[in-house]
């Protein structure tokens, strides 16, 4: 079967890593390892308040509690983590008032990443605050952003700025108790953005940020917290490459979402992190915590990801339906490929009256790689008239590969309805032959059928956004013949 | 293991020495359960039917206890016209309620020691103290169907047996088996039976299990089924009821070609708890397997349904398929579905669909508005959903028996 071989061929391409190179800047680091000494230097590093560098200490103990028992249910296999081994903090040197201060090389790599931040900025109407490493160094648009009453920061200076606000939500969503990974995140978190849209504000751009491991050894702990206040919208963009290297990159993040009465966050993540070399040598461990909750009424909480990079993915955005009439969505694409791992899917928990909920699942296993979809429908006893449909599809392209689906449903109002489907299958020969008598080459016609596989997942992206995740797409099966 | 995936229950010491001593097997058996326990509440596999209340009962082994006397088989268990009977109570096999076997080809045994491993908590548990049970062999085509009855009864104390049943049909040979589960009201009782079948190449076993446990009775039966070649397996299960019962069915496939049907439902009402865990390990090609299970619950009932397919790397052009459909009847009950797929093999069908929700109020206005009062209405729709599972019920004798139960169950919900 050529087409299938040629296909598995083009999907490893992904690991043809457009974007593995390591910019060498001088950089601040705290020493190995982790204990509250280093929690100390990181929360004075950014000249904390008290109340945070205690939040941090108490999350800290708490993880010291778990005693290194990471969780254990998920379909992913690597080797233990030392955590003694990392390094927690790194930032670049300088402390930058505004983009023309920004380290040209700084510059430079953003350029290698396609996104020159000045011009697209301008072009695209988009505010971007870049993190490199940890610490953010450049953010535009502020001012604008800032009229209109947005809050648009690096969370280091909205402890600062707005202590009231993120003594409220930090955490709110995702404790520290939450799990392992968060407990972590929560104490060393280096950085990550914060938002806030005032109400009744239709955020006029989408606010996006380019997450990027550079230093060696460096754990990444980014920490982003977004509140759409009653009737905010606000659509945010999430993108990532990494540069390449041999060792495994921790990273640990905590996405938390909050919409209060009419509000709504269009939450969307391009996730193309070094996924290790076809020996499976190398690679980002990616364990995330993602949570929307809506808590008011009629909010509306979407997560799409287009899931493509790390070694080991595991990540359930995921959705705390509180709010009368509130709407959880979650659109996912992940493909793996060679030894790449993905354990990933969303927790849909109604509560409100009349929540809403919608999954739709497109999983891509290539190679030796596994892809699991992991998800939970939970309908509470209150949660009157709730409705939930999920749709998982895999596709299998090899036959080395994997492809899982455990879905969890617990329903105790009987006037809710849930509906599940999933199926899993590989390409078609019918497809394909179709497609090649209409005078396409073989490559074409399996782009074409995987692109139709993830459309209704991809055309819920931003523009901007769509455009990349279909490139990556296409990159994928780039040379898949001949 | 984790301390905590343990659980401290009544099969200790004190439930051993009220045995005679252990053969090899049984000693083994209760070294093992003695070092894993039963599944607590972190156990994956247990998290939706948790054994909390089982290990609160002091039970004792039925055996022992002296003051129960059962004398004739209870006049609510269904009658098989034709069928060879066979009758179990507490565990033990009763020759005196059992009819004798004559049929060509047909061969059943009492069953004295646990020949098979079976890799399952509760199976261990079985092994530990096997009560008795009995073995069913096939060769050829064996035109009478067997119906096995097992009676549980507890005396002045809650008591607990163990029973093993063994069906081996033979290559190209043919079996239909009703298997039915009962018992009488007064202190809980718990049957914990474990089921080996082999079916081999080419040969039929149709198997149909009725679980109508006491409203306090424990259940939790284990089967695990070797399917050959070309063989079929086809099996439903009614679960109509008992304070916990846990039907888990481990399918193996060991040939090629092998389909297997495993269908069921339950209906349930007060407090009853009922779990339908299957497991489809698809180890070979070209097989196919499909599960429908559909379910009512009412009261503060739950149900539960775990279906795990496993597609080895090999066993290309599987066709697996899982439905579960619940449909709930108040406000009060539970219902929790976990259809999971695990595939390795790129060239297969593999499916599976779930839902959960109440009846169609269309459906009520459609009959209401033809003069059927609501009350008779909701009955009406409840036996056509449940009717449509049975849809999966080759035999005609089996298949009124199960309708009759159903039909016997929803006038006791409308009595109640």
């Amino acid at each position: 079967m050529a087409a299938k071989q040629e296909t598995a061929a083009a999907v490893r391409d992904v690991e043809q890593y457009k974007y593995g190179f390591v910019t060498d800047i001088e950089s601040d680091k705290a020493p190995k390892g982790l204990s509250e000494d280093i929690i100390r230097f990181i929360s004075a590093k950014k000249n904390e308040p008290d109340w945070m560098l205690e939040a941090r200490l108490k999350a800290y103990r708490y993880w010291l509690t778990l005693a290194g028992e990471e969780p254990a249910w998920a379909k992913l296999t690597y080797p233990k983590i030392d955590y003694q081994a990392s390094y927690y903090y790194a930032a670049p040197k300088q402390k930058l008032a505004s983009m023309d201060e920004v380290d040209p090389k700084l510059l430079e790599t953003y350029k290698k990443l396609g996104i020159p931040l000045a011009e697209q900025a301008v072009l695209a109407g988009v505010a971007v605050d870049a993190v490199f490493d940890s610490v953010s160094v450049a953010t535009t648009y502020k001012k604008k952003l800032e009229e209109m009453g947005v809050i648009f920061k690096p969370i280091s200076e909205a402890v600062h700025s707005h202590p009231e606000l993120v003594k409220k939500y930090l955490g709110s969503v995702v404790p520290y108790t939450d799990n392992f990974f968060a407990a972590l995140n929560a104490a060393v978190f280096t950085d990550g953005s914060f938002v806030y849209i005032p109400k009744g504000l239709r955020c006029p751009m989408e606010l996006s940020t380019y997450f990027r491991i550079n230093e060696k050894n460096t754990g990444q702990f980014e920490r982003t917290l977004i509140i759409a206040d009653e009737g905010a919208y606000v659509s945010y963009l999430e993108g990532c490459t990494a540069p390449m290297r041999d060792e495994n990159q921790l990273h640990a993040a905590v996405v938390e979402l909050i919409t209060l009465d009419d509000a709504e966050i269009k939450y969307s993540t391009v996730q193309n992190w070094y996924p290790g070399d076809a020996e499976g040598k190398g690679g980002i461990y990616n364990f995330v915590t993602k949570r929307g909750a809506c808590r008011g009424k009629n909010s509306k909480i979407m997560w799409t990801q287009v899931e493509t990079g790390s070694a080991i993915t595991w990540k359930y955005p995921s959705c705390i339906l509180q709010g009368d009439n509130s709407v959880g969505e979650f659109y996912s694409v992940a493909i793996t490929n060679n030894h790449q791992q993905a354990d990933t899917g969303t927790k849909m928990i109604h509560l409100g009256a009349n929540t809403r909920s919608k999954i739709i699942s497109k999983g891509i296993s290539a190679g030796k790689a596994d892809n699991t979809y992991r998800g939970l429908v939970r309908i509470g006893a209150k949660a009157d008239g709730a409705r939930n449909y999920t749709q998982c599809d895999s596709l299998l392209i090899g036959d080395k590969c994997g492809a899982h689906t455990v879905p969890y449903i617990e329903s105790r109002n009987p006037t809710a309805q849930t509906e599940h489907e999933a199926t899993t299958s590989k390409i078609s020969e019918d497809q394909l032959f179709y497609c090649q008598q209409r005078g396409m080459t073989e490559e074409e016609a399996v782009s074409l059928i995987v692109n139709g596989f993830c459309r209704e997942v991809l055309q819920t992206l931003p523009m901007e956004f769509a455009v990349e995740a279909q490139k990556l797409v296409g990159i994928s099966l780039e040379g898949s013949v001949g | 293991m984790k301390q905590s995936a343990l659980l401290v229950h009544p099969f200790g010491a004190r439930y051993a020495a009220a045995l005679p001593a252990a053969d090899s097997a049984r000693r083994e058996a209760r070294e093992t359960l003695a070092l894993e326990g039963l599944p607590g509440p972190k156990r994956e596999e247990w998290r939706f039917t948790p054994l909390r209340g089982l290990a609160k009962i002091p039970f004792i082994p039925a055996a022992s206890a002296e003051d129960i006397d059962v004398r004739d088989i209870p006049a609510d268990v269904p009658r098989f016209a034709g069928a060879v009977r066979v009758v179990l109570v507490n565990g033990v096999y009763r020759a005196d309620l059992s009819d004798k076997v004559s049929e060509a080809g047909l061969a059943i045994m009492e069953a004295k020691t646990p020949d098979h491993d079976v890799h399952a908590p509760l199976a261990v548990l079985n092994a530990a103290y096997m009560s008795g049970g009995v073995t069913i062999a096939a060769r050829g085509v064996v035109a009478k169907p067997v119906h096995i009855v097992s009676i549980g009864a507890a005396g002045a104390e809650p008591a607990a047996f163990h029973p093993r049943f063994a069906v081996a049909v033979a290559p190209a040979a043919k079996l239909t088996v009703l298997e039915t589960h009962h018992g009488l009201p007064g202190q809980p009782y718990f049957s914990n039976p474990v089921t080996t079948i082999s079916v081999g190449t080419a040969g039929v076993l149709r198997r149909y299990v009725l679980v109508r446990e006491d409203s306090e009775a424990f259940h939790l039966a284990t089967t695990v089924a070797d399917v050959a070649a070309d063989a079929k397996f086809d099996a439903f299960h009614l679960g109509l009821g008992g304070a916990l019962v846990r039907q888990e069915i481990n399918v193996d496939f060991v040939g090629e070609g092998a389909a297997v049907r495993l269908n069921g439902a339950y209906a349930l009402t007060g407090r009853a708890h009922h779990d339908f865990t299957t497991f489809m390990n698809h180890d070979m090609p070209n097989c196919t397997s499909s599960q429908v299970f559909k379910g009512v619950v009412d009261g503060e009932s739950r149900g539960v349904y775990q279906g795990r397919l496993l597609v080895a790397r090999h066993a290309q052009k599987t066709d697996g398929q899982q439905l579960h459909k619940a449909l709930f009847l108040s406000r009060g009950p539970q219902i929790d579905c976990k259809p999971e797929l695990e595939i390795y093999a790129d060239d297969v069908k593999c499916a599976h669909g779930a839902t959960t929700g109440e009846m169609d109020p269309d459906h009520l206005f459609y009959l209401a508005a033809r003069g059927i009062d609501p009350q008779a209405a909701r009955l009406l729709l409840v036996q056509g959903f449940l009717a449509d599972a049975l849809e999966n019920v080759d035999d005609a004798a089996v298949h009124d028996i199960l309708s009759a139960e159903i039909s016997g169950w929803l006038m006791r919900k409308a009595s109640a």
